[in-house]
């Protein structure tokens, strides 16, 4: 019974780690950049296909591809902001209707984005074996590729949060998301500064879709799931708080090894129950302000 | 006073003229074709009609989810057979006296079942092609069955089925039925499980029509057969983590686990059984096993051993290695690429034998002779359902990177390997 429970528990935090680290990326540029990104999920499966390419046509470790696919998104994302988000934000004269333009052009961005992946891609479903292996740890059973996901999860969300606790940069960044117009006239260079948290959120993605493609398959039509498990943990950890995501995806993926275990069948309806919930009783999640 | 009502009065005249303008549609069941003279006075021939080819119209998946099962099951064959007619010069249609290559106009329903009854019904009223084909999936030939029955357009079902269509194939008589499902596929994996003496098996299923009718057919088999089932559990279409049924299974030792699901939690379950090093002596899985993406990503070895339903191979029929040469062996569907061509040959041997373009003598030639085609001999039965004497099997298994029948045994390419393997490395 005690080795079931440790087993349920440990499942949920493999499976947290990696809701974690998608949902940082989208607290990210929702938090500071104010873009309520729909189309998160599909820099993740740019992420998990740029992976795929590089392991089965260079043979290059998935791992090693984070290094690859991170400063990548980092690009694709920084671009995107300055040309297509500040356009927005300009015509939109910012606040709300930034919020509301700048979502619908995001789902204008999942549709472009996944077309041109079919394209590229193909429609059929991709995937390979790394590291597919079972690990003994004191009588249960673990996955060696999703304890490797979850170490390298934590790792790459600890980095980040020191990165904007500690770093000038950081602090810039902190303080665009409490106040973007104080922090500009404080000489913080907010165009770049948004276009970055905007970028830096896409290279979450990336490298959470580098980690996800070690485990799951790999095909155009994946973003979306992804997009909605990160906005339920978002809302759950708090709009706009990178520790409250990190701690809302272990809080989603933990219900969801619990209800897996008592009824399959309801594991996804768990977590949209959840999320009616929290929206009914703490809107402002967790961690949220 | 009169002034103020003749404005309404031509507002609703001309309501009601629209009305019954647009109730007034052109019959859509195709004329019978006229009977032929005969007499003593020869009459001089009447001039052909002009046709220069058959349009065929095709609403499926290209983008959505349903685009993976489009691109790996359904667009090669359909391609491929568009490419095969026109290379030998099209179809001879004795109508028009020559013949006649064939076109295909095609539409992207998302995978929406709206957008492709809207777009079939464009196909059929705007483009006013000659013949429709089948749209993406199960789901999506349901819906499509009604409206090409409304228009009196055939409509051969290769790209899905259930068992449940018996019960409305017969209010559709333009509706035919190609491929093969639980009520032949359980039964010879019952009569398998016998022979290979499973004793215990655990049964997942997807919570849709497909899930539910296996699970349905698949259950009471097993029990008829003396396995003891430990459980029976429903997984949610979009599951992300299996392994707390995987490790269920593995606890509960069982001899057989199924998985009665689509290509992507088929792929989770092989791949956390793989991680989590369950490997029970027989697995068997539902749609996508046996495309070839599959074996692509987990290798030959990683798939050795594992059973889905189908099946055909190169040793089928005589005419199945030729077809597998035209598609490309890395291009197969094992389950239904060479009932789709069949169903394709059937189409275009009844529009030769017909002589006409007119779907209903077209249709009844289709449902009631016997073509040869990939399968050998083919018809349909008396419900327009392929008959199961035609199928190639029932059960497939991955042997050496080959896809080979296992049950029935009458159609058996190869005998079935069990125990399964272990995976590779473990």
């Amino acid at each position: 019974m005690v080795i079931e429970i440790i087993d349920i528990f440990l499942s949920g935090l493999l499976m947290g780690g990696i809701y974690a680290l998608i949902a940082v990326g989208l607290s990210m540029q929702y938090g500071v950049a104010r873009v309520l990104n729909v189309s998160h999920g599909e820099f993740i499966m740019l992420g998990a296909f740029f992976t795929w390419s590089l392991y089965t046509y260079c043979n290059i470790n998935p791992l090693l591809t984070l290094v690859i696919c991170g400063p990548v998104m980092l690009l694709i994302g920084f671009v995107l902001h300055k040309t297509l988000y500040r356009s927005i934000r300009i015509s939109s004269g910012g606040g709300a209707a930034f919020e509301g333009n700048s979502m619908l052009a995001s789902f204008g961005l999942l549709f472009v984005i996944q077309n041109m992946a079919i394209l590229i891609w193909g429609a059929s479903i991709k995937g390979y074996s790394y590291l597919a292996f079972p690990v003994n740890m004191g009588g249960v059973i673990f996955p060696a590729n999703r304890l490797v996901t979850l170490l390298f999860a934590v790792i790459i969300s600890v980095a980040f949060y020191l990165f904007l606790a500690r770093t000038r940069l950081g602090k810039a960044i902190r303080a665009a998301a409490q106040d973007p117009d104080a922090a500009g006239l404080m000489g913080v260079n907010i165009n770049q500064v948004l276009a970055l948290c905007f970028g830096l959120g896409a290279m979450m993605a990336g490298l959470a879709g580098t980690l996800l493609s070690m485990s799951f398959r790999v095909q155009p039509t994946m973003g979306l799931e992804y997009t909605l498990i990160a906005i339920i943990v978002v809302v759950l950890g708090g709009l706009g708080s990178i520790p409250g995501s990190f701690i809302g995806g272990f809080i989603l993926g933990l219900i969801g090894s619990i209800v897996s275990a008592i009824e399959p069948s309801l594991s996804l309806v768990a977590y949209y129950m959840l999320f009616m919930i929290l929206l009914l009783v703490k809107p402002t999640g967790i961690l949220g302000r | 006073m009169v002034k103020k009502y003749i404005v309404p009065l031509v507002i609703c005249l001309i309501l009601f003229m629209a009305l019954f303008a647009g109730c007034t549609q052109p019959s859509t069941t195709p004329a019978p074709p006229s009977e032929p003279k005969t007499g003593g006075e020869q009459e001089p021939e009447p001039p052909k009609p002009e046709k220069d080819k058959i349009v065929f119209g095709s609403v499926h998946s290209i983008s959505g989810p349903l685009a993976i099962i489009e691109e790996a099951a359904f667009g090669p064959i359909r391609n491929l057979w568009f490419k095969d007619v026109n290379e030998r010069g099209g179809i001879y249609v004795e109508e028009y006296g020559k013949k006649l290559p064939v076109e295909l106009i095609e539409y992207d329903d998302k995978s929406d079942i709206g957008t492709m009854t809207r777009l079939l019904e464009k196909l059929i009223l705007e483009d006013k092609v000659d013949f429709i084909l089948p749209p993406t999936g199960t789901a999506m030939l349901y819906a499509a069955g009604p409206v090409a029955n409304k228009h009196g357009y055939i409509l051969p079902g290769m790209s899905g089925g259930a068992t449940t269509i018996k019960e409305i194939i017969g209010g559709l008589p333009y509706f035919f039925s190609n491929l093969n499902f639980s009520d032949t596929q359980v039964p010879a994996f019952g009569e398998l499980v016998s022979e290979l003496g499973v004793k215990s098996a655990a049964v997942v299923f997807i919570e849709d029509l497909h899930g539910v009718e296996y699970s349905g057919a698949v259950v009471p088999e097993m029990v008829l057969r003396g396995v003891d089932v430990a459980f029976v559990k429903s997984i949610p279409q979009g599951i992300q983590d299996m392994s707390a049924i995987i490790k269920e299974a593995k606890a509960a030792d069982v001899d057989a686990f199924l998985c009665l699901a689509y290509p992507d939690e088929n792929i989770l379950c092989v791949s956390q059984s793989m991680e989590l090093g369950f490997n029970p002596k027989l697995m068997i899985f539902g749609p996508g096993v046996c495309y070839t993406f599959f074996k692509d990503i987990f290798g030959d070895e990683g798939v050795e051993g594992l059973m889905s339903w189908g099946a055909w191979n190169g040793k089928s029929t005589p005419e199945s290695q030729e077809l597998i040469d035209k598609i490309g062996v890395a291009n197969v569907d094992w389950w239904g690429h060479n009932l789709y061509w069949a169903g394709m040959q059937m189409l275009e041997k009844s529009i030769e034998k017909a002589g006409t373009l007119d779907q209903s003598v077209v249709r009844e030639i289709m449902a009631t002779e016997t073509f040869d085609t990939v399968l050998g001999p083919t018809y349909y039965d008396e419900n327009r359902m392929l008959a199961a004497e035609c199928h190639t099997g029932e059960v497939g298994q991955w042997q050496s990177g080959q896809f080979e029948v296992i049950g029935p045994k009458n159609k058996a390419t190869a005998e079935p390997i069990y125990p399964k393997p272990p995976w590779p490395g473990q």
